[in-house]
């Protein structure tokens, strides 16, 4: 079977375009025109053409020389059209390769976090504060189910002397960089955290979920533990820093934000393991010296994992406070010998605080 | 693509060929959508083949008396020059980035109680923040023009670009400045150099690229910008006197007046781009004897711009409205346990029921991002491509059989820098 149709050359010299017949030739596996031999396994048919209508063939030889057909039939003859290129200079892109990972790598892992450490030491109280409020607002905004208003604060005014107790216990054996401001917030989740510059968040749900108020004191110890070693506004810090540099490698393509944010989660929380474990040793400290015995953490780390259930496997890596059962076990360990706790609040006390969102305020 | 004309008959009338568009709306969705969903499953990685893949399909739809163009970049290259601009921009953004975070935080107020000068410091910050990384931006628009240009292929003839992207970094900084001070009146001559700047580094094959034409012409493009600042100003005036007067129907006249320019000087800012663009392409000069002219129509553009935005506004809402009903199923049932209180489902089971109406409206959500993605070329960015293209036309195009080789360029870092900056658009 013979082929031959009508092409144009372009001989990638000049811009002129040259008319000329090319026929297969099967006994030496070329195509053959005027002043051209092409071999057929070396011509490659160029990909994600607009129309269709015409074969524009290439070969692996020369970059730039083109050969233009309209009989689409030539296709048959042409074993490796579809082949692709070779991957050239491969140890270039392996040197880039290894040089972006190491670069990415320095700065996510070395400089951000020495940075951050550095540049917390420095921020200003009222910026910091002001960052912690803005925190906190966001935070209510989107905790909102009802879509009406931030989540409110808790205010029962015997509620608030109570937890102004615990406080007062414990500010009093902390030296603390910051004034502290505390919050509770009308909302069921079983959680606590400090934001920048000295405010420490309560939610109703821990509230309720705690058993005594020496494990309501122990949280209360773990977030001073955070607010001391300014770990919200490093971790701020590191954010931003790591953020920057996060957005660089995915680009902006779909979904972009969220494997961005997973990425960022991710970091964090290798970040954090580092952070809670100071904060549960400062906590430890604390209660000690307010007479307090740090079991109390270790009482209700085992509530939270009773709630967490089989959930944790998964979540754990999502999550920054990982390894609870270790955790349990270091405040066990860290009960002196033959501690006697002093009570913290009497029974009327600790109900008031119990029930202290019986009264919630919009500020 | 129209072979015909080249097949057959080998001169063009009247000193002149005609340059169309061809790419069609079937083929390039169906891209858009495979190259799409591969840069979605491989987080992102394959975006450098797909930019790669599409612009090959536009630059082959370019047909300029029967031969069309050729985009010879390559994916691997683009990943390349990815992996260059990480190293040099990882850690300065991460850096700066912090830095200025930290700095904003010095000046960081809260919005409640904070006085004037405190909100203004807190602006200031935020467009130095800008700034920073504005070199950056202009250095790759240049490097990424530049490298597209290499890529470009004419008759297997290359384009090319000079080198020079700290020069038009410098300008850019030069003319911007200049036009802000002068609150905008100077902006043409700032379009009008920098695009003088680029076309004198242009060649096609060996031969050099002019950009002929006086920076003050474009004035005329800046006609309904004009008009538009006239209108606002008149509103502004109409509702000063008239509340100061407490003439209602003076204020009534004022806003209205108000939403009209507001709207005009949208309309404006595309007039100006587009007849600016036809402006600078019709006063090219190639090698002193190939001219181009180009007619581009603002009304046609603003209309493919309400048609399409309109269009794909509708489509979205269908697109997003598949991806929800498709998670309905795992929902199914849940909603009695809350009607009657009496549990049919373990916990389990509602909780595996939940997480998979999470998973399908996420995919969903994704999926549904990439078909936008698709749409919006096809309704939008391609049928403004083909407009603009559609009306050029090159005067005296036999001198383009005279055109000769030039070198191929081996920049390493192709269009990297744009990428990892986000410029640059769909194409």
């Amino acid at each position: 079977m013979s082929f031959a149709a009508e092409a144009i050359h372009l001989d990638g010299e000049s811009g002129q375009p040259i008319r000329l017949t090319v026929t297969v030739d099967n006994t030496h596996q070329s195509l053959t025109g005027p002043g051209l031999h092409w071999p057929l396994n070396t011509i490659r048919e160029l990909p994600d053409t607009a129309g269709g209508d015409l074969v524009i063939l290439s070969r692996t030889e020369n970059a730039v020389e083109r050969l233009i057909l309209k009989d689409s039939a030539i296709r048959a003859h042409l074993p490796c059209r579809r082949r692709s290129a070779p991957v050239a200079n491969r140890p270039l892109l392996l040197k880039w390769a290894a040089a972006a990972m190491g670069s990415v790598a320095l700065i996510l892992f070395v400089l951000v976090p020495i940075m951050a450490d550095q540049l917390a030491n420095y921020i200003p109280p009222e910026g910091e504060r002001a960052l912690g409020q803005v925190t906190l607002n966001e935070i209510r905004e989107a905790l909102d189910d009802s879509g009406l208003e931030p989540v409110r604060f808790c205010t029962d005014p015997d509620g608030l002397t109570a937890l102004r107790r615990i406080e007062a216990r414990l500010s009093g054996e902390a030296d603390l960089p910051v004034e502290i401001t505390v919050h509770i917030l009308d909302h069921e989740m079983v959680n606590a955290f400090a934001l920048p510059g000295g405010h420490i968040v309560f939610f109703r749900g821990l509230i309720e979920q705690a058993g005594a108020p020496d494990e309501l004191a122990a949280v209360f110890a773990h977030e001073m533990g955070h607010v001391a070693s300014r770990d919200p506004t490093r971790h701020a810090l590191r954010s931003a820093g790591s953020i920057g540099v996060l957005g660089l490698l995915f680009g902006d393509f779909a979904g972009g934000a969220v494997v961005l944010f997973l990425a960022e989660r991710l970091i964090d929380a290798q970040y954090s393991q580092t952070a809670e474990a100071a904060a549960d040793v400062f906590a430890h400290d604390l209660m000690r010296r307010a007479g307090l015995s740090p079991g109390a953490l270790a009482t209700i780390f085992e509530r939270f994992a009773a709630l967490d259930g089989d959930t944790r496997t998964f979540m754990q890596h999502f999550m920054s406070h990982p390894a609870l059962g270790d955790r349990i076990e270091r405040a066990r360990r860290a009960v002196p010998a033959g501690l006697l706790p002093e009570p913290l609040m009497g029974d009327a006390d600790w109900a008031a605080l119990q029930t202290i969102c019986s009264r919630t305020a919009r500020n | 693509m129209h072979s015909e004309e080249r097949l057959s008959a080998s001169t063009p009338e009247g000193g002149h060929i005609e340059v169309s568009y061809a790419g069609a709306q079937g083929p390039m969705f169906a891209l858009m959508l495979k190259t799409g969903l591969l840069t979605l499953v491989t987080l992102g990685l394959y975006r450098f083949w797909q930019k790669t893949r599409v612009r090959r399909y536009i630059w082959s739809s370019v047909n300029a008396g029967g031969d069309t163009f050729e985009y010879t970049g390559t994916g691997l290259e683009k990943f390349l020059g990815f992996l260059v601009a990480i190293v040099f921009l990882a850690v300065y953004l991460g850096v700066v980035q912090m830095i200025l975070f930290y700095l904003g935080l010095n000046i960081m107020v809260d919005t409640d109680t904070a006085d004037e000068g405190d909100l203004i410091g807190m602006v200031a910050a935020s467009v130095i923040s800008g700034l920073a990384v504005l070199p950056f931006l202009l250095f790759a628009i240049y490097r990424a023009r530049r490298y597209k240009m290499a890529r470009t292929r004419f008759r297997g003839i290359r384009l090319g670009m000079e080198k020079g992207a700290w020069g038009y970094v410098i300008r850019a900084m030069g003319y911007g400045l200049l036009a802000i001070v002068s609150l905008g009146l100077l902006t043409p001559l700032m379009t009008f150099r920098l695009e003088q700047y680029m076309t004198a580094r242009s060649y096609y094959g060996s031969t050099r690229m002019r950009q002929d034409g006086r920076w003050s012409d474009l004035y005329a493009a800046m006609k309904h910008v004009f008009i538009a600042l006239g209108i606002l100003l008149a509103s502004g005036f109409l509702i000063y006197t008239g509340s100061e007067s407490d003439t209602i129907p003076k204020i009534v006249l004022g806003v209205i007046a108000m939403l009209v320019g507001y709207v005009w000087i949208f309309v404006g800012a595309i007039y100006y781009a587009v007849q600016s663009f036809g402006y600078l392409m019709s006063h090219k000069v190639l090698g002193n004897e190939i001219r181009f002219a180009a007619e581009p129509r603002t009304g046609t553009v603003i209309k493919t711009y309400i048609l399409g935005g309109l269009l794909l506004a509708l489509l979205s809402s269908v697109v997003f409205g598949i991806a929800f009903a498709l998670a309905m199923p795992f929902l199914a049932g849940i909603e009695s346990l809350f009607a009657d209180g009496e549990a049919t489902m373990t916990e389990t089971q509602i909780m595996t029921r939940m997480i998979g109406a999470g998973v399908v409206v996420g995919i969903g959500y994704l999926v549904g991002l990439v078909v936008m993605q698709a749409l919006t070329m096809i309704l939008i960015t391609q049928p403004v491509l083909a407009h603009y293209i559609g009306t050029i036309r090159i005067l005296n195009p036999d001198a383009l059989d005279r055109v000769h080789q030039r070198a191929a360029e081996a920049g390493i870092d192709a269009d990297g820098f744009a990428d990892a900056l986000d410029i640059g658009g769909a194409i």
